[in-house]
């Protein structure tokens, strides 16, 4: 019996560690912000139709850092770079007049092939600096984002709904795209019980995004990517050409980056262009660290749990807060809680990879 | 340690150096012209900008002595100097006592941020870049409970002119007309009609002179050292940890001082903003100069202020001359900083990974030429 | 030994740092003082203010004070100096004299009346405090700089 008791306290204890402090604290903070929600008035139907709404948003762009992480390549700090595919696939097809659910499906096509020649720079490039990877994502991000700034001005888009409207020429920061893509798999098999409301489409099409990387990440070629990961060295020893595993790592993070951000704006009505993508790694990365990933593992239970938490706990607090203190401290917590995650698990000893 | 200096002194690895001040200087080169900015005014330009934002890029140097890389923690000094600002302005200390004050203010807050940045920076050995980055953002966070949500409840601000109309958090901009260029017109000299900041560029000077004494004493010998090979210098007895802490301290203090002679030229602080791309530009400036990751003078620094801002002066007007949208220049100058970071960054891991290969080669030559025996 | 000096040595840094922190917060408070040139009474006295009167600090003038006007001028210390160049009727001959005040510490603004002040009325007579008057405004919104969506510029 005492014994017992000793052993379920150390299975506790180890149950804690293995799941990190942080983590726990977090999850625990949403707990709390979920059994506040209706003690202070907030309607908790609403919440959880905008979590779940969120989610859908953003699971694909959560989901786009675990090639990488699998081959060793660390967390996606890079991601700009993908969307930037996404944006350019999302622009051109409204450029080239396709409206509807049609514009969404060539959106997706014509931003496959920048996704791949980009990623494959970048995968080419972070194979030239292995062991430096996350800084030197950063910055191809950054840089892409302002070098893509300038684009956005001078490219010769025409389309009236684009451009500024005075100078006829130039992108707007926001388009609006009602009568294009906007909600096209949400509206598939949507459902509505009262307040709460569930975009099935968006999330069918995140469960099948997520399958299809769980599935081939049991593949041959996908187990050979976790040993890159796992370490290098013997992967080496075992015949698999490294390089070209961590390449098409990065080229899948890259593509799925550049769905992800056409999933997230038909959602969300609106394509943000220029510094819009700028620092849209840092939320992805903290969300599937909280789910559970290291610098070097990642599963796409990870994804699902991180992408729930992280966006669970930031449309909580603004309302959980405001309704209860009229303080909006929601910001702070939110950087503290997100940036701190990543500090956290940046400071974790990494098995293989060094 | 001799022979590699020798070995990198070839004319080939000087051209692959300098190579980014020389596209600094072709940049700048086709972009006056096009600006048609007046030499006397970009004289007067560099002259301010460079007593503004010398001081803030010196701060960088002795972590990358110590081998740490770009201290893009430096942010948090930033932040504690505008605390220590903050403070003073709303006690109503005026001019240079003022300014004395704010950095006497900003040093404990800098030391015990420089302390758990060097404490985390430790856990993370190898990718300090990265951590000191997502530090700045965490520390950010922090800040903003304090000066949001801290000051004028907790911490007691008088002045409505600095605090918010709701009762607590700080304006987004305070003013600091009463110190403003206090420092700079402090030995008032104009030649030419360029006015030179003297008292500012003494203080510079001290920290110049400050910094070459502190790479001669046995903390700044230790320092290199670390750098050099951790592991060889544990070694020899040094305390790897404690050196590489005190070197983030350092770095943060001095950018917490150098952020107060900053933002006394500026005027003002933009509360919410002011701190958070200063870590940014100083360490595009420093690499414009000519400095790499792991290896920076007191002359690159110089330098790439110079550069630096001479692009970032005409830039915006080059861009409006040529393409009829000043909004291109702008993002241009954006692009130009991050990009120069990339370069650097990219250049700095390669050269290291093939450093890393030439050792290894040597290595199994050794152990063949052992075998052979 | 040795870490006992060090220790001694480094209390007595702290302690010069606090002594010139403590030094700067004297010498460097800031005061903001306006000159009224008004006619006051007080106590039953009256002191009427002159046709002119023009203060010079720091050997600069800082304003002709007609009569019924206010002239200020930011300072630094407690230590205040003047000089005063008074004009008691149009066309009148100007006379020259020169005023040292102590101002207290905790007034950020000060008023001061000159007439009074050269009547030799007492300290709480030719001085009070400045109150700015409260400016209703809106609730201002505060736009906090997240680690998202912001133009990364500055410097200028």
């Amino acid at each position: 019996m005492n014994t017992d008791t000793k052993k379920e306290k150390s299975r506790l204890k180890k149950m804690v560690e293995s799941f990190g402090l942080p983590r726990l604290l977090i999850t625990l903070f949403l707990i709390l912000l979920l059994i506040l929600a209706p003690i202070v008035g907030a309607d908790l139907p609403t919440q959880i139709t905008n979590i779940i709404a969120r989610f859908s948003w953003n699971g694909i762009l959560v989901l786009a850092m675990v090639p990488m992480v699998h081959s060793g390549c660390g967390l996606n700090f890079g991601l700009p770079l993908g969307i930037i595919s996404g944006l350019l696939g999302a622009t051109l097809s409204i450029e080239f007049g396709f409206t509807g659910a049609f514009s969404f499906i060539m959106a997706i096509l014509i931003a496959t092939p920048f996704a791949l020649v980009l990623g494959t720079i970048y995968g080419w490039l972070l194979n030239k600096i292995k062991g430096g990877e996350m800084m030197i994502a950063t910055y191809v991000g950054f840089s892409s984002v302002s070098l893509m700034c300038m684009m956005w001005l001078v490219l010769p888009y025409k389309s009236p709904n684009m451009v500024w409207g005075m100078a006829g020429k130039g992108l707007r920061t926001t388009i609006s795209l009602e009568g294009y893509y906007i909600n096209v798999l949400a509206d598939i098999l949507h459902i509505k019980i009262g307040n709460l409301e569930i975009p099935t489409g968006t999330i069918l099409f995140f469960a099948l995004l997520a399958f299809l990387i769980w599935a081939f990440l049991h593949t041959k070629t996908g187990t050979a990517m976790t040993a890159v990961g796992s370490n290098p060295t013997f992967a080496k020893a075992a015949g698999i050409n490294v390089n070209k595993i961590r390449l098409l790592s990065v080229v899948m993070s890259t593509w799925l980056a550049a769905i992800g951000i056409l999933v997230y704006e038909q959602g969300f009505g609106f394509i943000q262009l220029y510094m819009a993508p700028f620092y849209m790694a840092l939320p992805a990365v903290s969300a599937i660290l909280i789910g559970g990933a290291s610098v070097n593992k990642a599963s796409i239970t990870n994804v699902i749990i991180g992408t729930i938490l992280f966006q669970g706990i930031v449309t909580m607090t603004p309302t959980v807060m405001n309704n209860m203190v009229h303080m909006d401290m929601s910001e702070v917590i939110r950087i503290i809680a997100s940036q701190g995650m990543i500090l956290y698990a940046l400071t974790r000893k990494t098995e293989g990879s060094k | 340690m001799k022979t590699n200096a020798n070995k990198k002194g070839s004319f080939g690895s000087f051209l692959r150096r300098s190579s980014v001040p020389l596209m600094f200087i072709l940049i700048c080169a086709v972009c006056i012209p096009l600006s048609g900015l007046s030499p006397s005014y970009l004289v007067n330009e560099i002259v301010t900008r460079m007593g503004r934002n010398a001081f803030l890029i010196l701060a960088l140097l002795i972590p990358i002595m110590a081998g740490m890389g770009l201290n893009f923690g430096m942010t948090l000094g930033a932040m504690a100097g505008q605390i220590g600002l903050i403070l003073a302005s709303d006690w109503q200390i005026v001019g240079i006592p003022g300014m004395v004050l704010a950095m006497i203010l900003s040093v404990p807050i800098s030391i015990l941020l420089g302390l758990f940045c060097g404490k985390i920076l430790n856990m993370a050995k190898g990718r300090e870049m990265i951590t000191s980055y997502i530090m700045s953002f965490f520390i950010n966070g922090v800040y903003q409970l304090v000066v949001l949500y801290l000051m004028g409840s907790v911490i007691p601000i008088k002045h409505s002119s600095i605090k918010l109309p709701r009762g607590y958090g700080i304006r987004n901009t305070v003013s600091l007309l009463s110190m403003r260029q206090k420092l700079d017109n402090l030995i008032p000299l104009t030649i030419k009609g360029v006015k030179i900041p003297v008292a500012t560029f003494i203080v510079i000077a001290v920290l110049c002179v400050f910094i070459v004494w502190f790479r001669r004493t046995k903390l700044g010998q230790d320092m290199r050292a670390v750098g050099q090979d951790m592991e060889v210098a544990r070694d020899a007895g040094i305390h790897v940890e404690r050196t590489r802490i005190i070197a983030i301290v350092l770095s943060t203090v001095l950018a917490g001082i150098g952020m107060i002679i900053y933002l006394q030229n500026m005027g003002n602080i933009a509360t919410y903003s002011s701190h958070s791309q200063i870590g940014m530009f100083c360490i595009a400036a420093l690499l414009v100069g000519g400095a790499s990751v792991d290896k920076a003078s007191i002359g690159n620094v110089f330098l790439g202020v110079i550069l630096f801002h001479l692009m970032f002066i005409v830039a915006p007007r080059a861009g409006a001359a040529i393409t009829g949208d000043s909004m291109i220049g702008e993002y241009f100058r954006v692009f130009v900083s991050y990009a120069v970071i990339t370069v650097a960054l990219i250049m700095y891991e390669t050269a290291k990974r093939s450093e890393k290969k030439q050792g290894g080669e040597q290595l199994r030559q050794a152990q063949l030429e052992e075998e052979r025996k | 030994m040795k870490s006992k000096s060090r220790l001694l040595i480094r209390l007595i840094a702290v302690a010069v740092v606090i002594a010139v922190a403590a030094a700067m917060m004297v010498i460097g408070r800031g005061h903001t003082i306006y000159f009224d040139n008004k006619t006051l009474e007080a106590n039953g006295q009256t002191y009427t203010a002159p046709y002119q009167i023009q203060v010079f600090v720091n050997d600069q003038s800082v304003g002709k004070l007609k009569e019924g006007d206010r002239g200020m001028v930011d300072t630094m210390g407690q230590d205040f100096k003047m000089v005063l160049h008074i004009t008691p009727e149009k066309d009148a001959k100007k006379t020259g004299s020169a005023v040292t005040l102590k101002l207290p510490y905790n007034m950020d603004g000060i008023i001061i009346n000159l007439p009074a002040l050269l009547g030799g009325a007492p300290e709480e007579v030719y001085q009070s405090e400045f109150i700015p008057a409260e400016v209703e405004e809106d609730v201002e919104d505060v736009d906090v700089s997240s680690d998202e969506f912001e133009m990364p510029m500055g410097d200028e």
